[in-house]
């Protein structure tokens, strides 16, 4: 292969730091004690030590009582509704929260941000008025597109409606055969999509079954006008600790589709879900996201604060932990009993 | 009051200690041990190690030295069954691990099922799982069923996309005491809600008790639909049954 003919990335970063599905734990460092009350610590955009205070609403969950905070969904609460308040509370707390973790993914190299409020609520209304505002707020503060992600139709336009025209193309993340109707809305917005490879009653098994339907999703998307390159493939990361042959499940189907498909479609997943239910995720991550780039993946959605994109690029392949994280990823560790035995006897540190 | 000495199994010994925090359940696991004959401690241990050969092999022996069925299953199964989930619930172990105890369970559970149902004992219960209608996502659900069986229930799957009159229609034909709802989507999360409504009116909501979990779902959002319960993960789950069956009566 000759370098330099394309001038695409080798790994087109979806962060997805900006999710109200991420939690810190009370016993952890993040959480600590500033002016007698409990807080998320971060360093601002500007490399300032800070803290925002965990919120009443929060400490009444369930997640709290447990020992976790939702960090990201407590700083978008914080400046939405603080705001307003009499007196005003920490609203630009909030504001610098998410702003960091802007800048901090921005910094890293991220391509896209995603933004998922899903978990915000329950109730749609709460869900399309927190995505409306985030989306306008962040762009506010980023020249990166905005990649709107729900599991709800309503709230990825609330989303996009939010987008300025003048602004890089969104994405919308994303559509599937049993949601077709996001693809028109990605037209209807000019944006690019993340097409995943969910079939129309169910989760595919095996590559097959993941290629079969994400070819029917690129066949939809093309007779609606897209071009291949506004197409983001998710073949669907499913969790290694459930089954070890997940993971070849996945790889094979990347293999497949970029044969079939060429250069210039994208693709990509959510890569962070392989390591569920393991110890040491980032270098489980790390591996199968260079596994997938091997297998002609050229983008992931995922943490590149936590997993620079340039160092998973340059990853020693011979580092024993690596190597252990690739028996996990390929199938070779049945139960993935050497890596948690690994674990257990400490020779999976990072430094 | 038992000490830990009272317990003859190394393996039980070491993972109580190691593993155990809470003064309660340090207490009550010591207590249950040590008034466990060895061989079913012997049970336990491979159970807790996750060695299916080894807990299908002294099930085997235990039945054929004439241990009643219900002795190996309440103290060998199930009391390490008891251990894995502290150790999971504590970080200690992880996903593959629980599995291959699910696994070891099973193993022994296979001997024991036949012998309880041929005596009359009931299976501890029947349970309806399903992921709700417009939700594809099975992998949360079947961990969820892996735990359930290994633990002695009789599960009957629905799979995914699973409408109110599908599951309606299945605790009708099996009468079971318990059904289970997933969801891993905060839009299809309301569908647990209607398929309880649809319980009400369809006249059977006493009938059954009803569990929910799935990434999204909150145990505040279980209470405010109505169901009885709500179970984190997977063994969660499983304890979250055996307290619905009890409530039962």
């Amino acid at each position: 292969m000759t370098a330099g003919l394309s001038t695409r990335p080798a790994l087109t970063v979806i962060g997805e730091n900006i999710h109200c599905t991420r939690v810190a734990l009370r016993k952890g460092k993040r959480i600590a004690e500033r002016d007698g009350a409990e807080a998320i610590l971060y360093r601002s955009a500007d490399g300032e030590e800070r803290a925002l205070p965990v919120t009443e609403a929060a400490k009444r969950t369930k997640d709290y009582e447990e020992g976790r905070v939702k960090h990201v969904q407590v700083a978008i609460e914080t400046a939405m509704e603080t705001a307003a308040s009499d007196p005003p509370g920490d609203a630009a707390e909030g504001l610098r929260y998410i702003e960091a973790l802007v800048r901090h993914q921005e910094r890293a190299g991220a391509a896209f941000l995603d933004l998922n409020v899903d978990e915000i609520s329950p109730k749609l209304g709460v869900q399309t008025a927190a995505m409306a505002w985030l989306a306008g707020t962040v762009q506010g503060m980023t020249a990166l597109p905005l990649s709107i992600d729900s599991s709800s139709v309503d709230v990825i336009r609330a989303g996009l409606e939010a987008i300025a025209p003048a602004r890089a193309r969104a994405m919308l993340n994303s559509a599937s055969l049993e949601r077709l109707e996001a693809l028109d809305l990605a037209r209807a917005h000019d944006c690019r999509v993340v097409v995943t490879a969910a079939g129309e009653r169910g989760m595919p098994d095996g590559a097959e079954g993941r290629v079969a339907n994400a070819a029917r999703m690129v066949e939809e998307a093309l007779a609606r006008g897209f071009g291949l390159g506004d197409l983001y493939i998710d073949p669907l990361v499913f969790p290694i600790s459930v089954d070890s042959r997940y993971g070849r499940h996945c790889l094979d189907a990347i293999r497949a589709l970029r044969a079939r498909f060429g250069d210039d479609i994208h693709i990509t997943g959510g890569m962070s879900n392989v390591s569920f239910g393991l110890p040491a995720r980032t270098l489980l991550n790390e591996m199968f996201i260079l596994l997938a780039v091997d297998a002609g993946a050229d983008g992931a959605i995922m943490d590149p604060v936590a997993s620079p994109p340039e160092a998973i690029l340059a990853i020693d392949r011979t580092d024993p932990r690596y190597q252990l994280a690739e028996d996990v990823m390929l199938g070779r560790d049945e139960h993935c009993m050497a890596y948690i035995r690994a674990w257990r006897k400490g020779r999976l540190a990072t430094t | 009051m038992a000490a830990l000495s009272d317990i003859a199994n190394a393996v039980i010994r070491d993972e109580i200690e190691e593993f155990l925090e809470r003064p309660d359940e340090i207490e009550r696991n010591v207590a249950l041990f040590a008034r466990m004959r060895p061989e079913m401690q012997d049970i336990a241990a491979a159970l807790i190690e996750g060695d299916n050969h080894t807990v299908d092999a002294l099930t085997v022996k235990a039945l054929a030295d004439g241990t009643e069925a219900l002795e190996i299953m309440d103290d060998g199964l199930i009391a390490g069954m008891g251990i894995v989930g502290i150790k999971f619930r504590e970080n200690f172990i992880f996903v593959p691990e629980v599995l291959a105890c699910a696994r070891a369970m099973k193993a022994g559970m296979v001997h024991i099922e036949p012998i309880l149902s041929a005596s009359g004992v009931e299976p501890i219960g029947t349970v309806i799982m399903g992921t709700v209608k417009g939700d594809l996502h099975d992998i949360g659900k079947n961990l969820c069923i892996m735990m359930l069986s290994g633990a002695g229930f009789d599960v009957v799957d629905l799979g995914v996309d699973t409408s109110e009159d599908e599951f309606i229609a299945a605790l009708e034909e099996h009468g079971a005491p318990i059904m289970g709802m997933s969801a891993l989507l905060t839009t299809t999360m309301p569908n647990m809600g209607r398929t309880i409504e649809a319980l009400i009116d369809a006249d059977i909501r006493d009938d059954v008790m009803v569990m929910v979990g799935g990434a999204p779902v909150t145990e505040e959002f279980a209470d405010d639909m109505g169901a009885d319960g709500y179970g984190k993960d997977a063994l969660s789950c499983v304890a979250l049954a055996k307290k619905l069956m009890e409530e039962r009566g």
